[in-house]
């Protein structure tokens, strides 16, 4: 049998306990432990951030995250961000400009698009499309999450 | 008693149609609250793994699944031999799900398990043995064809070496062939000596297209279900329900109204998910065995490995054509990979055909493929279909021909495209056709002629960078395409007590926008707002049938369908409004949710109130409506002549690249895009779908190789599989020409496929135009314009060949 | 399945040399290369899994005299980010803007870097022409046990001289002089997310024209990432002039032996080390 760790960490604003396989790791977690399931798996190698949450303040590709390392700390997913009201302008803008088609790579993209904002308030197009470099999408060229950015500004 | 009159209420036209609609599922998808199929969880299920080969091509001398079935968790372990009914499943039949006494791919199922978890199944694959006996491996068709060449599907032979003869009609699943040419197609219109004869000039020359692959974010996967009485619930994301239902009902021997398809939201279709593959039986009969609920998901390394790739070509094209700009002729012979077992790739000719036939008037025409088993991945649909492909070949040629001769290359394409009421060698109707516009918008938006020539002056000049401009155009089908016995889609349309829609459509939503489209095509009938429309369109218990989201004809087939169920319901609305109110109907419309005078605009009665008395009156009455629609479109003949589509599309695109000479890197600047749209119905959606289109044909262009050697698979992972990233876009111009396509819902055509097709032509007739260097293979990497700039690459050339 | 027993995420640089005694200790800092390749079981996790984010003593990046010292768990934004090394490390700054994606930058450690040891790491190369030092912590010491410079800390791909019961603790790099020039190049098809087809670096004293104290490094085209002596010999003291500088950038192709692999072909990597070799030249030169 495989070992089991206990956690306890702040996610989505609410503290909990989760009690983790060690070698699991965070996208697994959130997916398959807990429930939630907007944080999405597209690759598993960091190479397409579908997975992307934020830890700390900072985003980060949760499928290259050991679980127990969330011991501690401060997580949001999409879900906790959707609800917050504080990235409400973010999730406007792209619907408003078109950027979501399938949606697959959307939360990963709205997550890291969030972190960016806070980092860069007022980005041009240059600074988003480095921002989002990490975020792969197949179906928009990317052209109208861009524009969704650039528009929600860091307000 | 009198109240003061009340002042006639005036309802102003407003029209939904070439609005920017936002997507109805958007904020749902952009909050993370969307549940795709890696996310629905059925309680008591199993997970499902498959075992794929070790070897590429290779009896199997014997399958051990002790030890698998003994580890705790595991409920079930398949092979080939646990399931003696199985059934061939494919294009051309040829394909066993489990494989049966021989591997002839990487990919190739052998065994598969379901167990309590994904951990517990993964660890039960490794402990399956197989002992495997090799076999040559095929890892091109050119070798393939040779002389004595190993066979991928032989013929059965007994034990004393002698041929079975089997009954007619009999799969090559289990009847072998005796050669390893899995489909091949020929064609001709005219006569091609006669065009050789009249031209003044004739060039041939050979073009490789390569292996790409579709990488939807959202891997596959499926979850299926038999209830107590053997029932089966499906949740897949295919893009063909009805078809699938059909087929599957087969596979499992069962009566095709026991089965039942949802259809979660799609993590991104692209032509991937239009045939049935091996791991969808595979998970039907795990789930019969284990008598429980069995989810099956893709890992991205499984989803590189066994999905279907783009189909890869290797084609000799001759073309001609007279000193004064006509185009005589083309000749052309392709070598198609068919893989280990024959899926829609094979069938990319039907498409390239049309491509080589009918783009730009072409007065002869011959056409040869052969699709050839080799030990390699199989092809299958991809967004453009065989027609990136041959665009490739054309298009480079058209400039190639326009240099020989002494011609503009603008001007040359301009004589030799095709108007409006043409009819193609190929018998294809062009009714609508904005062809032309659509070249000399794109040519003059980009400044096309000035820079040509400004680039090819600057050639030899010092400096390392070199800016090119190319063009290329593209035909293709714009109102579906009739290859199945239907084309058509069904409908059926209902209101509530509110002048609420519910819009029960076949149509699938695969992330393009369909839902939205029709939505919004129902409400220009019924005046209504985009709000008032629910749509129901996953759930084969439910929705009418349609043969599928393929070939561009969403739009066109189902926007007519769902526009012929709303245009009778207005009548019937009309026709209650008018008796009610003593007007003439054709007198009245339907505006801002009100029953109107159609001269005036003067509101009569409120809909929803209209429809309230209708259902409450003593003749109680629903608006209730069904259509469905079949384009008048035709089959083709036996020789593959015929107008398959009710419509067809055009677009040209023009590509401006910067070559760095220094290493080969090759930027791609900007694209100018017109494309025949007919009419543009959802702004927003359209430009959605042209950008993603322009991306996925620059990473076909630029970027994106899946690398096979031998059969395997060198780079089944993002790291070395190269997707477009957000900073490597090009800027963007797109222009819509609105030929109003008569037979169109509003005028629109399909465009889901045309933005794709003409990328990577434009872009090697701009490196052309950079460096007076041309590129016969894809894709444009740095390594590979580097070689070629330096002399590295050996002239292609594969000498024509047919099947006999 | 793994043999791992035992999790345990320490919280001072003594307890976590104490638990290295044994050497069957797997360390997690970023997890940003552990945890796929565990996952892929391409590494398989040993007894313990030690986590050392917690250990203050490996974080901070600080001027101690004139060296600059980033912790060993200094991310590579924090490295980016930070003022110390944008004033006076720029070529480490550009390094760090190529590497990975924004989330990967956010969490990838420089100690993870550097014992990854990646053939084409980015953030190696600039190390490499700043003479950086690594140095590492051992159950038997107290304090810096162990310090090596970087260009003979690499030994493989993936492999380094650091024994299994050592834990890297910082970089210690001087800071550069006046008239130190640094130029870090990186060929591949995209700004980030690509691991480099070619990556060099380069750096020296430039006074009147004239490069010296020279150092390149090249990444991509060998086992581990290297320092160019023949480059750096050819150069050294040399003015840097057309002449010279197509006869350096011969000598750096013929010393590089590069393979063949899904990413290019030898001869290209040859073609690209000859080609921006004087490309970076020539800039240095109009400096």
């Amino acid at each position: 049998m495989s070992l089991k760790h206990d956690i306890e960490f702040t996610l989505n604003g609410v503290k909990r306990r989760v009690s983790v396989d060690v070698t699991m790791n965070a996208l697994a977690m959130l997916r398959d432990v807990i429930g939630l399931t907007g944080t999405k798996y597209g690759c598993g190698e960091g190479e397409c951030g579908a997975c992307t949450i934020q830890v700390d303040g900072a985003s980060l590709n949760s499928c290259l995250m050991f679980a127990v390392d969330c011991d501690g700390r401060n997580v949001t997913t999409i879900e906790g961000l959707a609800n917050d009201g504080r990235a409400d302008a973010l999730l406007d803008a792209f619907v408003e400009h078109g950027a979501v088609q399938c949606g697959f790579c959307t939360p990963g993209m709205v997550m890291q698009a969030d972190h960016l904002l806070h980092k860069h308030p007022h980005p041009d197009e240059a600074c988003v499309k480095r921002g989002i470099e990490g975020n792969l999408c197949r179906c928009t060229g990317y052209k109208k999450i861009v524009d969704a950015i650039v528009a929600a500004d860091g307000v | 008693m009198n109240v003061a009159e009340k002042k006639p209420r005036i309802i102003q036209p407003d029209s939904l149609i070439g609005k920017r609609i936002q997507k109805m599922d958007a904020p749902e998808k952009a909050s993370g609250r969307t549940r795709y199929i890696h996310d629905i969880n059925l309680s008591g299920q199993l997970y499902g793994k498959i075992l794929r080969s070790a070897r590429i091509h290779a009896l199997i001398k014997s399958i051990d699944t002790t030890a698998a079935k003994a580890l705790p968790g595991v409920h079930v372990v398949i092979t080939a031999a646990d399931i003696p009914d199985q059934r061939p499943i494919g294009v051309a039949k040829d394909h066993f799900p489990l494989k049966v006494g021989r591997v002839r791919s990487e990919r190739d199922e052998i065994a598969a398990v379901a167990a309590e978890s994904e951990e517990i199944a993964e660890a039960a694959l490794k402990l399956i043995k197989v002992e495997y006996e090799d076999l040559p491996v095929i890892g091109n068709p050119e070798d393939a064809i040779k002389p004595g060449a190993a066979l991928i599907h032989p013929e059965p032979h007994g034990a004393d070496g002698s041929h079975m003869h089997l009954k007619q009609g009999t799969s090559i699943a289990h009847k072998g062939k005796p050669d390893n040419i899995a489909m091949r197609f020929d064609y001709a219109h005219g006569d091609v000596v006669q065009g050789e004869a009249e031209s003044d000039v004739v060039i041939e020359d050979t073009f490789r297209l390569h292996y790409v692959t579709h990488c939807c974010m959202g891997v596959s996967g499926m979850i299926a279900e038999f209830d107590a009485s053997g029932n089966l619930l499906m949740y897949s994301n295919t893009q063909v329900p009805f078809l699938h239902k059909r087929e599957f009902a087969e596979y499992l021997n069962m009566d095709p109204a026991r089965i039942r398809i949802i259809q979660p939201p799609i993590g991104g279709g692209f032509g991937s998910k239009l045939d049935i593959y091996p791991f969808e039986v595979i998970c039907l009969y795990l789930a019969r065995a284990a008598k429980r609920p069995v989810k099956m998901l893709f890992t991205r390394e499984e989803e590189f490995l066994a999905s279907p790739t783009r189909q890869p070509v290797l084609l000799t094209l001759r073309s001609g054509c007279k000193k004064d700009g006509t185009l005589t002729f083309r000749q052309v012979h392709t070598l198609h990979d068919n893989g280990a077992y024959t899926s829609w790739g094979a069938t990319t000719p039907f498409v390239m055909m049309q491509t080589f036939s009918s783009l730009y008037r072409v007065p002869h025409c011959d056409y040869h493929t052969a699709a050839v088993y080799t030990n390699n991945p199989y092809a299958g649909s991809f967004r453009g279909y065989g027609n990136l492909q041959a665009t490739f070949a054309i298009e480079q040629h058209m400039d190639m021909l326009a240099e020989k001769i002494g011609m503009d290359p603008l001007e040359f394409r301009m004589k030799n495209a095709q108007d409006a009421s043409e009819v193609t060698g190929q018998g294809m109707s062009f009714k609508s056709c904005g062809f032309k516009e659509c070249i000399t918008t794109a040519a003059t938006r980009s400044d096309y002629s000035r820079k040509f020539r400004e680039n090819a002056a600057n050639r030899n000049q010092p400096g390392n960078i070199k800016r090119g401009i190319g063009m290329a155009s593209m035909l293709h089908v714009g109102g579906g395409a009739k290859i199945y016995p239907s084309d058509g889609c069904g409908t059926i349309l209902k209101m509530d007590d509110f002048a609420n829609v519910t819009l029960i459509t076949g149509a699938s939503e695969i992330g393009q926008g369909s839902e939205t489209v029709l939505s919004q095509l129902v409400c220009e009938e019924l005046g209504l707002p985009i709000s008032a429309v629910t749509v129901v369109n996953n759930d084969t218990a439910i929705t009418p049938w349609d043969v599928g989201v393929h070939a561009s004809r969403t739009t066109f087939i189902a926007g007519n369908s769902a526009i012929g169920a709303a245009k009778k319901a207005k009548a019937k609305i009309l026709a209650v409004a008018a008796k009610k109110y003593e007007a003439a109907e054709s007198d009245l419309d339907l505006r801002g949710g009100f029953v109107i005078k159609a001269d005036s605009g003067e509101a009569i009665v409120e809909l929803s109130k209209l429809l309230r008395n209708l259902h409450f009156q003593d003749k109680a009455e629903l608006v209730m409506t069904t259509f469905y629609y079949e384009p008048p479109s035709v089959h083709q003949d036996k020789g593959f002549k015929g107008d398959v589509s009710a419509a067809y599309a055009w677009g040209t695109q023009v590509v401006e690249v910067e070559v760095d000479t220094d290493t080969g890197f090759t930027r791609l600047v900007k694209v100018t895009g017109a494309h025949d749209v007919g009419r543009v119905l959802n702004r927003l959606g359209i430009e959605g779908q042209i950008e993603g289109g322009i991306v996925m044909g620059q990473g076909y262009a630029f970027t994106e190789d899946l690398m096979i050697e031998n059969g395997v698979m060198k780079n089944p992972n993002f790291r070395d599989y190269k997707l477009v990233t957000a900073p490597e876009i090009p800027e963007m111009d797109i222009a819509f020409i609105e030929s109003m396509d008569g037979e169109g819902p509003q005028g629109a055509k399909g465009v889901g496929e045309a933005p794709s097709i003409c990328m990577a032509a434009a872009a090697a007739n701009a490196i052309a135009n950079a460096t007076g260097v041309r590129m016969f293979e894809l894709p444009f990497t740095p390594e590979k314009v580097y070689r070629a700039l330096h002399g590295q690459t050996p002239k292609l050339y594969w000498k024509p060949w047919r099947a006999e | 399945m793994t043999e791992l027993k035992h999790y345990f995420a320490p919280t001072s640089l003594d307890q976590a040399v104490e638990c290295l005694k044994d050497g069957d200790v797997t360390i997690l800092a970023g997890g940003t290369d552990l945890t796929p390749q565990s996952q892929a079981g391409r590494i398989k996790i040993k007894h313990t899994l030690m986590n050392v984010r917690h250990i203050p003593q490996l974080s901070g990046i600080t001027l101690e005299g004139k060296e600059i010292r980033i912790g060993a768990l200094a991310t590579i934004t924090e490295i980016m980010e930070h003022p110390l090394v944008r004033e006076h490390l720029p070529v480490l700054v550009e390094a760090c803007d190529h590497f990975a994606s924004d989330q990967i930058r956010n969490a990838g450690t420089i100690g993870g870097n550097i014992c990854n040891a990646s053939p084409a790491g980015d953030t190696l190369i600039p190390l490499l022409v700043l003479d950086a030092w690594e140095l590492a912590s051992m159950p038997e010491a107290k304090l810096y046990r162990h310090c090596m410079p970087l260009s003979t800390f690499f030994v493989g791909p993936g492999k380094t001289r650091k024994s299994l019961c050592e834990l890297v603790t910082c970089v210690r790099i001087p800071v550069p002089a006046e008239n130190h020039v640094a130029r870090f190049y990186k060929h591949g098809t995209r700004p980030a997310l690509d691991i480099s087809t070619i990556s060099i670096g380069v750096a020296g004293t430039l006074k009147d024209g004239i490069l010296s104290n020279v150092r390149v490094a090249f990444g991509a085209v060998a086992p581990t990432p290297v320092r160019a002596s023949q480059t750096e010999q050819a150069l050294e003291g040399q003015r840097l002039d057309a002449a010279t500088i197509d006869k350096v950038a011969a000598v750096a192709r013929d010393e590089v032996k590069p393979i063949d692999d899904v990413r290019a072909t030898a001869w290209y990597r040859k073609e690209m080390i000859h080609n921006i070799t004087k490309r970076i030249l020539s800039h240095v030169a109009q400096a």
